[in-house]
C-alpha cells in the first residue's frame, strides 16, 4: 500500500472515530421524539432507555477493562470490543491511538492547526524524548491503586477524561450561552424576536435537548482540557506521549507488533524529514532503534521520506522490538505512589467509619466500596440525567471519591421511575435496574427529614404542603398533621404539617427540589437509608415491607 | 388570539364590572338584572360511560352534540390548544395524568370541525419526554398529527397577569397563543386545595415558582383561572384519584367513575366534578372565590344542564 493512503486512510478513520464519538456523546440522553416510539397500551413493563450503544467506547477501552478487572473483579458488559483493541495492539501496534483514540485525534488537530515546533525545532525535541516515562508511571499507579480497590483510571483514561470534559463542561457552557441568548429573546415584546428565539432553540434541539445543564466543578474540567490542549503548544501530542495511561498499556502491549517500521540505512541521507513529523518521538531515522511502543502508527515518517528509506512492513514478533522505555524509578515511584493512595484515601474515615451525608449516589450503586473499584468517573450518568441532580462531586465522597457521581436535590432530583444513570454506566458501578424493582423492592438512595425552623407551616408562617404534594410514593413517605399554631401575630394559624415516614422515603429528593425555601431547603435528603449500605441505616429493621 | 387583544379584552371586561359594580350600588337594581340577563347563560353537560366497553369518543362526541356541536367552539382554520394535564410520568392506570383516549377524542373532533392547527400544550412537573411518554400523550400526538408543545425557554414569557394576588408570571406561551383554548383536566384528589380539576390545572400553565403558590393557593386558582379563561373545559373524570394525590402512583388510589365534563364556566364544571368526590363544592374555597368574584358559579340553577349516557 501506498504511504500516501494509508496516511489518508488514518485521517478518514481519525474523523470518522471522532464524529462517532461526539454523536454517541451527544445522544447521551432521552430523545426529544422519545415519547412518539412508545406506547404505553403495549408496554406497562417497558422501561424508557436510548436508542444508541452509548458506552461503545468506554467498551473498547482497554484499560476500563484491565483496571475494573483488577479492582473490581468484574468483566465490564461488551469487554469483547477491548480485547478486539488488545488484540489489535499485539499484532499492529498503537493503531488504537493514531486511528481511532479521539482524544488523541483532537491532539492530533489541535497541533496540525498551530504546529507548536517547526521541522527542525521538533527533530531535537524528538530526539531528547523527556518525560515520557511519566505516562507509564501513571499506568503503574493507577493499575497498582485499582489492585487494592482504588478505581482512579477514569480520571486519566483518555476515553473518560473526554467524555467527562465535553460533556460536563463544553456542551453545558455553549448551552448556558444559548439559554441566555433564548431567555433574552423570548423576553423581548417584538414577535420578531421571540420568534427568533424559538427558533434557535429548535436548531440546537438535536444537541441539547430543551433542558441546559450545568454541572459543579464543571469550570475545573473545562479549564484542565483546554490546559491539556494548550500543551500541544510544547509538543505535538504532548498528552498521547506524555501522559496517557492508556498510551502506556497499549506500548506495553505493542512490544512484539508484527507490523514495523524497516528502516533502509543505505537509502537514507539523513535529512531527517521522518523525525521532523514524528508524533510520538519515536526514533523512525535509520542509525538508531524503532521506538515501537511510543509509536503512535500516525504513518507521518512513512509518508515523508523522499528516499522511500521507511517501510511499514508485516515482520515475525520473534524479531523481537525494543521493550518500553519505563525506567526503574518510573515502576517504583508509580508502585509506592499506587500503593499509598488508596490507604491515604480512607484516611478521612468516609468508606469505614461514616457516610458523608451528601454522598447520595444515583439508585442502583454498589455499596461504596465497590462502587470505588469500578466507577470511571466518566459522566455518563450525570450527562443522562433528565434532571440535572447526578453532579461530579467534589469533596462529599472524599479524595478517593473525586469526580464521582453523588445526587444534588437543589440541583434536580431522581424521577421516581427513571432508570437512565444504571442503564449507561459502563463498569456496573451503577446497577442496571428496572423501573420495577426501583419502586417495588424499593430502591432507596437516601431519606429526608424536615427542618422545622424553616418549614413555612412548621414555623407559623403559612399553609404549604409542596413537599406532601410531590413525593411520589404511594402512599406517600411525606405525610401531613392538621394543627394549629400561634401565627407571627399570636392568633392561631390552622395548618397542615409535613412528616416524613422513614418506611416509605426512597430519597428521591423531588420535595427538597421544589421546597420553596431555596439554596438549603425546609426538606433535605441526607444518605442515610440508602438501600446499598448495610451500615448506613436508621431503622432497626429497614429491610422490612411495609 | 394574540397576547395584545386578550388584555384588551381584559381591561374591557374590567370596565364592565366596575360598571356592574357602580350600577349595582345605586338604588336602580333593576338595570343591573337586565345586563346580567343579556350575558349568556353558561351551559354545563355531564356525560356517562354506562355501557361496559363504551367508546370514550362516542362519548366525548355525544357529549360536544348536546352541547350545540363542537363547531359552537371551534371554527374553521383556528389554531386550537389543548391542555392535558400530563404533570407526572405516570402510566394512564395510574390516573395521575389526563386520559389519553379522551385526549385522543378532542384532537380528532378539533381536526373534524376544521381546525388548522392543534397543540396539546403541558408545562410538566417531571421531565416532559418521560410525561409525554408514559401517559400516552406522546401516542396521541402521533396517530392524530397533533402537535405536542415540550416546554422550553423560548416559550416562556412574563406577562401580566392581573390576578388580585399574582401580578408577573412566566407564561407557557402555547395556551396564550391560540385562537381557542380547551381545558382538559383529569379529576384528582389534593391535600391543600382537596380537588386539582380545571382551574388549578392552570398551574401547569405557567413556569417559575410555582412552589409559592400553596401560600394563597385559592385565590392564585382563581387569579390563573381568570387569565387563561378556556374556550371550554373538559374534565376527565373516566379514572380519578381519590387519593395520594395529585402524584397518585398506585391502582388503589384510583376510582372508576366513567364521567366527563363539558362547560363554558370553568366555577361550575370543577362544581360538578367535586360532586363525584362526594364533596360540596361550596366547602371548597376556590370555587367559593370564584363564584364571589364573577369567574362562574356553583349554581346549578343558574346553568343549562344536560345529561347524556352511553
Amino acid at each position: 500500500v501506498k504511504a500516501k493512503n494509508l496516511v489518508r486512510l488514518r485521517r478518514t478513520s481519525q474523523t470518522f472515530f471522532l464524529l462517532l464519538f461526539l454523536f454517541l456523546l451527544s445522544q447521551t440522553r432521552l430523545s426529544q421524539d422519545l415519547y412518539l416510539n412508545y406506547s404505553p397500551v403495549f408496554s406497562s413493563e417497558q422501561t424508557l432507555a436510548l436508542d444508541q450503544p452509548v458506552t461503545l467506547f468506554f467498551q473498547m477501552d482497554p484499560l476500563i477493562l484491565i483496571s475494573s478487572l483488577l479492582s473490581g473483579h468484574r468483566l465490564v458488559e461488551g469487554s469483547l470490543w477491548a480485547l478486539g483493541v488488545l488484540l489489535l495492539t499485539l499484532c499492529l501496534g498503537r493503531v488504537f491511538c493514531g486511528f481511532i483514540c479521539p482524544l488523541g485525534t483532537l491532539h492530533h488537530m489541535t497541533g496540525w492547526f498551530r504546529p507548536a515546533l517547526d521541522s527542525e525545532a521538533l527533530v531535537k525535541a524528538n530526539s531528547r524524548p523527556a518525560g515520557r516515562r511519566i505516562k507509564y508511571f501513571l499506568l503503574i499507579l493507577l493499575l497498582s491503586a485499582a489492585l487494592l480497590g482504588l478505581n482512579l483510571t477514569g480520571l486519566l483514561d483518555p476515553i473518560s477524561f473526554l467524555f467527562r470534559s465535553v460533556a460536563l463542561a463544553i456542551l453545558p457552557g455553549i448551552g448556558t450561552g444559548i439559554r441566555e441568548l433564548v431567555e433574552i429573546l423570548a423576553a423581548s415584546d417584538a414577535r420578531a424576536l421571540n420568534h427568533m428565539g424559538r427558533g434557535i432553540e429548535y436548531l440546537v434541539a438535536p444537541l441539547f435537548g430543551y433542558e441546559y445543564k450545568a454541572f459543579q466543578t464543571a469550570w475545573f474540567m473545562g479549564a484542565l482540557f483546554l490546559i491539556i490542549l494548550f500543551l500541544n503548544r510544547i509538543r505535538p501530542r504532548f498528552w498521547c506521549r506524555t501522559l496517557c495511561p492508556l498510551g502506556a498499556l497499549l506500548g506495553v502491549c505493542s512490544r512484539f507488533t508484527m507490523f514495523r517500521l524497516e528502516k533502509d540505512s543505505i537509502k537514507c541521507t539523513h535529512c531527517r524529514l521522518c523525525t521532523g513529523v514524528c508524533q510520538g518521538a519515536a526514533s523512525p531515522e535509520p542509525g538508531s532503534p524503532w521506538q515501537n511502543s511510543e509509536c503512535l502508527m500516525c504513518l507521518n515518517c512513512y509518508d515523508s521520506c523522499p528516499e522511500d528509506a521507511l517501510h511499514f512492513r508485516f515482520g515475525l514478533p520473534s524479531r523481537a522490538n525494543p521493550g518500553p522505555d519505563m525506567g526503574r524509578r518510573a515502576v517504583l515511584g508509580g508502585l509506592l505512589a499506587g500503593i499509598s493512595i488508596p490507604f491515604l484515601g480512607t484516611l478521612d474515615g468516609q468508606v469505614h467509619k461514616v457516610a458523608d451525608a451528601r454522598v447520595i449516589r444515583p439508585p442502583g450503586s454498589l455499596p461504596e466500596k465497590e462502587f470505588l473499584t469500578l466507577c470511571q468517573r466518566c459522566g455518563l450518568c450525570m450527562k443522562v440525567c433528565p434532571t440535572n441532580a447526578i453532579n461530579p462531586s467534589l469533596s462529599e465522597a472524599g479524595m478517593s471519591g473525586f469526580w464521582t457521581p453523588v445526587l444534588i436535590m437543589t440541583l434536580g432530583y431522581c424521577q421516581y421511575n427513571c432508570t437512565l444513570c444504571g442503564s449507561v454506566c459502563p463498569t456496573g458501578a451503577i446497577r442496571p435496574i428496572s423501573i420495577k424493582e426501583k419502586i417495588e423492592i424499593p430502591v432507596r438512595i437516601g431519606s429526608a427529614y424536615v427542618d422545622r425552623g424553616r418549614c413555612l407551616p412548621w414555623s407559623g408562617n403559612g399553609p404549604c404542603i409542596v413537599c406532601e404534594e410531590h413525593c411520589p410514593t404511594s402512599p406517600k413517605a411525606v405525610y401531613l398533621h392538621e394543627a394549629s399554631l400561634p401565627g407571627p401575630d399570636g392568633t392561631s394559624l390552622k395548618v397542615k404539617l409535613p412528616y416524613v415516614d422513614l418506611k416509605r422515603c426512597v430519597g428521591c429528593g423531588i420535595c427538597e427540589n421544589k421546597c420553596p425555601v431555596r439554596g438549603k431547603p425546609a426538606i433535605r435528603v441526607i444518605s442515610a437509608g440508602e438501600s446499598r449500605s448495610f451500615e448506613n441505616q436508621i431503622l432497626l429493621d429497614p429491610y422490612a415491607t411495609q | 388570539m394574540g397576547i395584545d387583544q386578550m388584555t384588551r379584552r381584559e381591561s374591557l371586561r374590567r370596565l364592565f364590572q366596575l360598571f356592574c359594580g357602580l350600577t349595582a350600588s345605586v338604588p336602580a337594581q333593576g338595570a343591573f338584572k337586565v345586563l346580567a340577563a343579556t350575558e349568556k347563560q353558561p351551559f354545563l353537560v355531564e356525560a356517562l360511560g354506562r355501557t361496559e366497553g363504551y367508546s370514550v369518543k362516542d362519548l366525548t362526541k355525544k357529549m360536544f352534540e348536546s352541547a350545540g356541536g363542537i363547531n359552537r367552539f371551534v371554527s374553521r382554520g383556528d389554531v386550537v390548544v389543548i391542555k392535558p394535564n400530563l404533570s407526572w410520568s405516570a402510566r394512564p392506570e395510574l390516573a395521575a395524568t389526563t386520559n389519553p383516549h379522551v385526549l385522543e377524542a378532542v384532537v380528532e373532533i378539533c381536526a373534524e370541525a376544521g381546525a388548522s392547527k392543534i397543540r396539546i400544550a403541558d408545562n410538566t412537573i417531571h421531565d416532559p419526554r418521560q410525561c409525554f411518554a408514559l401517559s400516552g400523550a406522546g401516542m396521541v400526538a402521533k396517530k392524530t398529527g397533533a402537535e405536542l408543545v415540550m416546554p422550553r425557554s423560548s416559550l416562556m414569557k412574563k406577562m401580566k397577569i392581573k390576578g388580585r394576588r399574582l401580578d408577573l408570571w412566566p407564561v407557557f406561551v402555547p395556551l396564550v397563543e391560540a385562537d381557542k383554548v380547551i381545558n382538559l383536566p383529569i379529576a384528582k384528589h389534593h391535600s391543600l386545595s382537596s380537588l386539582t380539576l380545571g382551574m388549578k390545572n392552570w398551574i401547569g400553565g405557567i413556569g417559575g415558582r410555582r412552589w409559592a403558590l400553596h401560600q394563597d393557593i385559592h385565590q392564585s386558582i382563581v387569579d390563573l383561572a381568570r387569565f387563561f379563561r378556556p374556550t371550554v373545559t373538559l374534565i376527565d373524570a373516566i379514572r380519578i384519584l381519590t387519593r395520594n394525590g395529585p402524584s397518585g402512583g398506585s391502582p388503589d388510589d384510583v376510582a372508576a367513575r366513567n364521567t366527563l365534563i363539558l362547560s363554558d364556566d370553568q366555577v361550575a364544571a370543577d362544581a360538578a366534578a367535586s360532586r363525584l368526590f362526594q364533596l360540596d363544592p361550596e366547602k371548597l374555597w376556590f370555587l367559593k372565590l370564584g363564584h364571589k368574584q364573577g369567574l362562574g358559579t356553583y349554581d346549578q340553577k343558574r346553568l343549562v344542564f344536560k345529561r347524556v349516557t352511553l
